[in-house]
């Protein structure tokens, strides 16, 4: 049975706050970043409340305020001037990248055509991908977005093959 | 070490990015959420986004006319959390900082610049600053009591719609 909808934004974002910090760290690796995709979802939720309090589920207003935030960390992840975004760095940033930096640019220049590329896919392709890449398995996808454990994998499949083209040689420049 | 994987293997950059979430997923960090909506809520209040270009030339005639021109140097505090309110500003040349003290620390939570309106919040009976406004370099814009702006929106019954219906259309993009 669906959940009621919640009445104030504070219940809301109190229900839904692991997967909001979770997603967001995920994509970012950033405190201060995670942070801000976060802080900025809430505001943009502020904002709509009205439209996101007449929404039928709990769940549909979790979803609404999942999508909002792993979109405003794709934002901050499209901005070039970032420059916490190393490729190989762990959560608290300790690896040490060994490549070459000629590698480490092109990796970095690839990764940032990936996150273009995904702001580019249609809305619920690029929200599956963005909870993917946050280290989400399919069937958590799928029930965080409210749609159907097919669909996530339909969705993935979909943007493997339009993420295969955007890097055509392959990808380089993983260092685990 | 470097390493490729190529689409044709088991991995690609996706699945890449997945194991590197997942990584930091078991790091990912607590937040409040009663700070992170009272910050939202004082970042709405704050001032309406765009609300010059919603006024007619009749309406920003009647505002000019109303209020008057000041110019603030960078770091000037043009409002402050918690006093009473008694201006509302047209930000007509540079950009503020909206700006929350939380435990002695600054934190940021909205920009307002050119065309946008600050204070309007505060202009309810006995209402006052939930955060502070500070010029974040030279600001120019239009000043006007609080009584003023009240009689200027009962002149224009239809703006505060045609505000609203502005900033929520900016702030709300998408999903």
């Amino acid at each position: 049975m669906p959940q009621e909808p919640y009445r104030d934004p504070v219940s809301l974002v109190r229900s839904v706050l692991g997967d909001l910090s979770r997603a967001a760290y995920g994509l970012l690796g950033h405190y201060a970043d995670a942070e801000d995709a976060v802080q900025n979802g809430c505001c943009k939720l502020v904002m709509a409340w009205p439209r996101v309090a007449a929404l039928a589920t709990a769940g549909e207003q979790r979803a609404y305020l999942i999508r909002i935030v792993v979109n405003e960390a794709l934002q901050i992840l499209r901005d070039p001037y970032r420059r916490w975004e190393k490729l190989g760095a762990d959560a608290s940033g300790r690896a040490v990248l060994e490549s070459s930096f000629e590698d480490e640019i092109q990796a970095k220049d690839d990764l940032r055509r990936v996150w273009m590329a995904i702001s580019d896919m249609p809305d619920m392709r690029r929200d599956a991908v963005l909870l993917r890449a946050a280290g989400y398995e399919y069937r958590d996808i799928a029930a965080r977005l409210g749609i159907k454990v097919s669909t996530v994998r339909s969705h993935i499949s979909d943007a493997r093959k339009q993420l295969s083209r955007t890097l055509p040689r392959g990808w380089e420049g993983a260092h685990q | 070490m470097s390493k490729r994987i190529s689409p044709d293997e088991h991995g690609d950059v996706l699945d890449w990015l997945y194991e590197r979430g997942k990584r930091r997923a078991a790091e990912a960090p607590g937040f409040d959420a009663d700070k992170l909506v009272s910050r939202a809520t004082a970042a709405r209040d704050a001032g309406s986004a765009g609300f010059w270009s919603v006024l007619n030339p009749t309406e920003r005639e009647h505002f000019e006319s109303a209020a008057r021109m000041r110019e603030f140097a960078p770091g000037t505090v043009l409002m402050r959390e918690g006093a009473h309110a008694a201006e509302v500003m047209v930000i007509r040349d540079g950009w503020t900082k909206v700006v929350l003290d939380e435990d002695g620390q600054q934190r940021v939570i909205a920009e307002r610049g050119p065309g946008d309106l600050i204070g309007e919040s505060g202009t309810e009976p006995g209402n006052v600053r939930t955060a502070s406004v500070i010029a974040a370099g030279t600001v120019r814009a239009l000043v006007m009591t609080t009584s003023g702006y009240a009689a200027f929106i009962a002149d224009h019954p239809g703006v505060p719609d045609l505000v609203k219906k502005q900033t929520h259309d900016r702030r709300t993009g998408r999903p």
